[in-house]
């Protein structure tokens, strides 16, 4: 067995990482998780003012940090009932394109297009592609000349109050953001052609949800009180739970989610499936231009939805300072004497919906809850990693899974520090399937499924285990004995089933792997046999603790017993499942 | 300085990556930077990276996990200069809040239940807790004159000088009205200066980000604030908000004496 | 000296003409009713209505950082783009004070170009003023002023009598002769003397600057410094607004992509704890007692001593500007030997818990 790991992430916002397990012919592990520590953020608010959570919260992420101010603010004010006026709205809306444009050009020029290009960074990319480097440091650096003007600096700027800003930006610092817009656009234009015609490798494809928030009015935009789900779901701000239904898992120390039993993405790519059709302008056409089927379930193109998001920031740009500038009296800070309430805020961070939520008591925070993009998408950058990885191996290209894994990652733009760091690979030829099958048996009573014909000799492992399992009083049924009905029948919505099958991995006979069934649903060879047994019929949560127990046969002819090897294999399993 | 480039590596354990990022964000000295120096390690913007002997190497962030402590420990061995990048690495930053290990684990299991984690965390530290550091870079995050001052002066070979003085002094450069005296509650004369009282000139009180400034007279800022109105409990934690491990010592003997 | 008389309404119309060629500065309203001295581009920004600035005006001929020179292996090159031509309006009798002593000390034994540069390009128009609680220029002397201006002008009624400073604030007056009234009337002169006495009785605050150096000597070691220590947060800021502070500190910042540095100049504050660091890690004022104690010496004892006037000036920016009080009047009440109530309370507590 392999074991593909890149431990710290390179080129994303943070240290994380991505492991694969290569177990044969399966890919028996696919875990995104993160290097960095906890650090009980939502606990350290606890018992401070309204004002400290939205200086302290922000420092999640440097990346988001506009985001993150939006949300905790836009959250604070919802609890504590305090309304600011249009104006106010209009110059939050101007400072959150700044970060927009800063990450998302950070992201498509810096960190991913290199892979497309065959650079290991930016930098070495710039003896090919000067310009392009450079027009994008300096989009970037205009990104963050507009959080500077508006929030107070690059990153953690604390301008932003509840209920106002602490000072307004003079009018030429405005005009000054418009006619540098201006001047960008061709540079813009340029960005949405290259990004949305870059040959992204069609694996991983698959369907998924996409969530993002729903504007309140009938255009485009980075923010709402509702929550739209891609089937068209519409959850209200305060029952965001409904959507992200978080877990904790024992590899990340950001807690993951799933709607509705399955994972879902969010991010710039989310948001134009969602609502490309509201884009106007420039962008409506582009998107006309290039929308298509890959967008709706290849991670990939989420470098071209953030390009295409880039232009939609430099076409409003210049809208919002001439709405700005219509304002006479700049609005003082909003002032409040609520001390009780409870509220939710939601943004659109530039990788995705952030959630923000608080209960004030006496003035103080009590409880706080915050989800990050890059939480939200564990899932399913772990899904979609599993479907490359188990993809590529099929198709005989081992040596491409990394690379793929790390763009995949990087596709999300994570930043890792709100939540996770980058890929790692690794082949094994016996997983511990002991322990895992152990810890299975501790938190479930598992069904045993067994595949097999016990007159072509090693083939016959399957039905011969269950023989001894139901000796030994153990849950457990043979194929022959079942059709797809009954499977249902036999175990609860929560119980996880173990199939049990002679396994040709190419290992040495006897080598016992415990994969999990997700990975053998995404492998056109492993899948064949399960398939009948399975289809659709189970949760997405019940397939994820599901596993499929194989054994390499070392001869699957017509005889009626056992190889010396898988004997001995039988009798491993039995010692173990006894206890 | 002539000769061989200096080797760098520019490392990142548990924070907001904001100092790293600062470091992309002087977009227009980014090339010159990259060219000065043999840029060895520095994840958040290349593929390429060598663990190996390094002249300098910038941390960033607080070490939170047994990994972290590890790494860290191997980055001293391999590096001549170590600095200390940011107000985590500095002070421990926001997270290094909860010193007491009983507390830190209620806190932990209300985030993360009773599930046993893999990769096994640690109360949050500056790095300064676990090994040597020869220079200081507060800030959160750090600011970029900063960095670019002090990463020249490394480069061509001159000492890095740090200035130690309160946000006071640059809020004063900017004529801004002291907000203490109005009332307000401002950690400016307890806060090391280097983002250039950016608070205060956007009328806003200093919230204190750049961690303690060496020689910050804490006691009086507290009566000060006491007399002003806000209460003992108030005033202890917005204190301590961004100060990390760096005032424990100093409540302590607050504590006894009051 | 030749004085003038100029109607309120001529004033802009002066200004106008006298800042064709330089940059017009002068007081502005800011957050909190404070003020600064701003560049005009709109007359009606200009409010005359003040008392203080935050920042005395010597910021406009040493700003707070400015670049010295740039010094390579190939020699040096001085850097005076700090310096432009300037039109100062507005300033107050305490603050040209500041000025005289600022010249003084930028003069004696070394002349430092950043300051005359600045200086020479600079006319000075002074303003006359109207004390509120925290002036004491009058107990100072320097609530009148002789010298240190190109012209000053003395707010009566509608108009104002303009005295005539320097040959360069003669030539001012005649690039628009024509607004100015030469003939000044009995009537306008009993006005003046009027509004001089009432001003002397409108001062409220009163230090005897006298009695400062030999309570200086008496109670040098006397604990109230201690206790003044205790307080102190040695923020700065007492020494940065002060008209006549002068000390600076010095930062070479090497540039990266040349062999060159910038040799910059800042403003540095005795209060500081670095201030009196030296080579070797030795600091020998590292108690903020003895940080103060130099401070007030020098303000209230040396200068005295040497000049036969305190460096103080009166303006009473210390008194306005410490958060804890620690300032030119609480001190000297102090020295007197007076509990001064805004701060000693506070520290009793802070001493006897």
């Amino acid at each position: 067995m392999k074991k593909i790991t890149i431990d710290h992430l390179p080129r994303v916002e943070g240290n994380g990482g991505i492991t694969a397990i290569i177990d044969g012919q399966a890919v028996s592990e696919v875990k995104f998780y993160i290097n960095e520590g906890p650090r009980l953020i939502e606990r350290l608010v606890i018992g401070r003012t309204p004002e400290e959570d939205v200086s302290l919260t922000p420092r999640i992420c440097a990346i988001c940090t506009v985001s993150h101010k939006l949300a905790a603010v836009r959250a604070m004010e919802n609890a504590l009932n305090v309304q600011v006026p249009h104006q106010t709205n209009l110059l939050r809306e101007l400072m959150h394109m700044g970060e927009m444009i800063e990450s998302h050009s950070l992201h498509v020029y810096y960190l991913a297009l290199p892979d497309y290009l065959g650079f290991p960074n930016a930098i070495a990319m710039a003896s090919k592609h000067e310009f392009e480097v450079k027009i994008a440091l300096e989009m970037k650096n205009f990104g963050n000349h507009i959080m500077k003007v508006i929030n107070g600096r690059f990153v953690h700027g604390e301008n932003t109050v509840i209920g106002g800003f602490g000072k307004w930006p003079s009018r030429e610092e405005l005009l000054w953001i418009k006619s540098r817009a201006i001047q960008f656009m061709p540079f813009v234009y340029k960005t949405v052609n290259l990004f949305c015609t870059l040959n992204y490798p069609d694996i991983p494809e698959a369907e998924t949800q996409y969530a993002c928030c729903l504007p309140p009015h009938e255009k485009y935009g980075f923010w709402g009180d509702e929550i739209l789900v891609s089937n068209g779901d519409r959850i209200f701000r305060e029952d965001y739970r409904q959507l992200t239904n978080e877990f904790v898992v024992p590899h990340s120390y950001a807690r993951h989610s799933r709607y509705q039993d399955k994972p879902y993405s969010v991010g710039a790519l989310a948001r134009v499936n969602n609502l490309g059709e509201r884009l106007e302008g420039e962008a409506g056409r582009m998107f006309r231009k290039y929308f298509n089927d890959h967008w709706k379930k290849n991670p990939l193109y989420n470098n071209a939805a953030q390009a295409l998001e880039i232009l939609y920031c430099f076409e409003r740009l210049p809208q919002l300072v001439d709405e700005l500038l219509e304002i006479d009296n700049t609005p003082e800070i909003v002032s409040y004497q609520t001390q009780e309430g409870q509220g939710t805020g939601l943004v659109e961070a530039p990788r995705g919906l952030l959630i923000h939520h608080y209960r004030v008591e006496q003035g103080l925070v009590k409880g706080a809850d915050i989800i990050t993009p890059t939480a939200q998408n564990a899932e399913d950058i772990e899904r979609y990693g599993m479907i490359a990885a188990q993809t590529l191996l099929d198709r005989g290209e081992e040596e491409k899974i990394r690379d793929r894994l790390d763009i995949i990652v990087r596709a999300y733009d994570p930043c890792i520090s709100c939540s996770v760091h980058l890929a790692e690979v690794k082949t094994v030829e016996e997983t511990a399937w002991e322990n895992q099958l152990a810890e299975i048996k501790r938190q479930a009573s598992p069904l045993f499924i067994g595949i097999g014909n016990i007159t072509q000799g090693d083939d016959g492992i399957g039905p011969t285990l269950i023989t001894k399992l139901k000796e030994l009083g153990i849950k457990a049924v043979c194929s022959s004995e079942l059709d797809t009905q009954n499977i249902k029948s036999l175990v609860n919505s929560d119980q996880p089933f173990i199939f049990v099958d002679a396994l040709d991995a190419g290992k040495k006979p006897g080598a016992i792997s415990l994969i999990p069934l997700l990975a053998v649903l995404y492998s056109s060879s492993l899948s064949h046999r399960l398939a009948p047994f399975i289809q659709n019929e189970f949760s997405y949560s019940q397939l994820k603790k599901s596993y499929l127990l194989g054994i390499q046969p070392r001869s699957i002819t017509k005889q009626q017993h056992l190889s010396p090897e898988v004997s001995q294999a039988l009798q491993r399993l039995i010692d173990q499942l006894e206890n | 300085m002539k000769g061989k480039k200096l080797k760098i590596g520019i490392y990142e354990l548990t924070g907001c990556a904001g100092d790293a990022l600062m470091i992309l964000n002087c977009e227009k000295e980014l090339p010159a930077i990259f060219q000065a120096v043999d840029i060895q390690s520095f994840l958040m913007a290349k593929s390429d990276n060598i663990d190996d002997e390094l002249d300098v190497a910038l941390v960033e962030g607080s070490v939170t996990t047994e990994k972290e402590v590890e790494e860290l420990k191997d980055i001293r061995k391999r590096s001549k200069i170590v600095v200390a990048l940011g107000l985590c690495a500095t002070v421990g930053g926001i997270q290094a809040r909860f010193q007491d290990p009983q507390k830190w684990q209620e806190n932990f299991r209300q985030v993360y239940g009773e599930t046993k984690m893999e990769l096994p965390a640690v109360v949050s530290k500056p790095i300064d807790a676990y090994i040597k550091v020869d220079f200081y870079l507060p800030g959160c995050p750090i600011s970029k004159e900063q960095f670019l001052n002090f990463f020249t002066r490394v480069v061509k070979g001159a000492p890095p000088e740090s200035y130690p003085q309160p946000v006071c002094v640059s809020c004063k450069y900017k004529e801004n009205d002291c907000l203490l005296k109005n009332g307000l509650f401002c950690l400016g004369p307890l806060t090391a200066d280097g983002c250039g009282a950016v608070c205060p000139s956007h009328n806003l009180p200093c919230v204190g980000c750049w961690g303690p400034v060496q020689g910050g007279n804490w006691t009086s800022e507290f009566y000060l604030l006491q007399d002003k109105g806000f209460s003992r409990e108030f005033i202890k934690k917005k204190m301590a908000n961004f100060a990390g491990t760096k005032l424990s010592e100093f409540w302590k003997q607050f504590d006894r004496r009051d | 000296m030749k004085i003038v008389k100029l109607k309120k309404s001529n004033l802009h119309p002066f200004l106008q003409a006298a800042s064709q060629d330089a940059e017009l500065w002068a007081p502005v309203r800011q957050k909190n009713n404070k003020h600064s001295f701003q560049p005009i581009k709109d007359f009606a920004t200009i409010d005359l209505n003040y008392t203080r600035t935050i920042l005395p005006p010597r910021k406009l001929f040493l700003p707070p950082q400015f670049n010295m020179f740039q010094a390579s292996l190939q020699g040096y090159k001085e850097d005076f783009s700090h310096v432009s031509p300037k039109v100062i309006f507005g300033v107050h009798p305490c603050d040209l004070h500041g000025l005289l002593i600022f010249d003084e000390f930028h003069r004696q034994n070394f002349e430092d170009p950043y300051y005359l540069k600045a200086k020479e390009n600079t006319l000075i128009f002074g303003h006359s003023c109207w004390p509120d609680d925290k002036c004491f220029c009058q107990s100072t002397n320097t609530h009148l002023v002789e010298e240190g201006y190109d012209l000053f002008f003395s707010e009566l009624d509608d108009y104002y009598l303009v005295w005539i400073g320097s040959s360069r604030g003669d030539d001012c007056l005649r690039l628009a002769p024509e607004l100015f009234d030469e003939s000044l009337s009995e009537e306008d002169i009993k006005g003046y003397i009027a509004w001089q006495e009432k001003r002397n009785q409108a001062f409220k605050l009163k230090i005897n600057f006298f009695a400062m150096p030999d309570l200086m000597e008496l109670r040098y070691h006397h604990s109230l410094w201690e206790k003044l220590g205790q307080a102190c947060l040695s923020c700065g800021s007492c020494s940065l607004v002060c008209p006549t502070c002068n000390c600076y500190n010095v930062q070479d910042q090497p540039l990266l992509s040349q062999d060159a540095s910038n040799i910059q100049r800042c403003w540095d504050s005795c209060m500081l704890e670095n201030y009196s660091a030296v080579a070797g890690g030795e600091n020998f004022r590292e108690k903020r007692s003895q940080r103060l104690k130099l401070w007030y010496t020098h303000k209230l004892q040396a200068y005295i001593s040497k000049y036969g006037k305190p460096a103080c000036v009166g303006c009473g920016r210390c008194i306005a500007t410490c958060p804890v009080d620690i300032n030119v009047f609480t001190v000297s009440r102090a020295l007197e030997g007076e509990e001064v109530e805004a701060f000693w309370n506070r520290l009793a507590k802070e001493v006897n818990p």
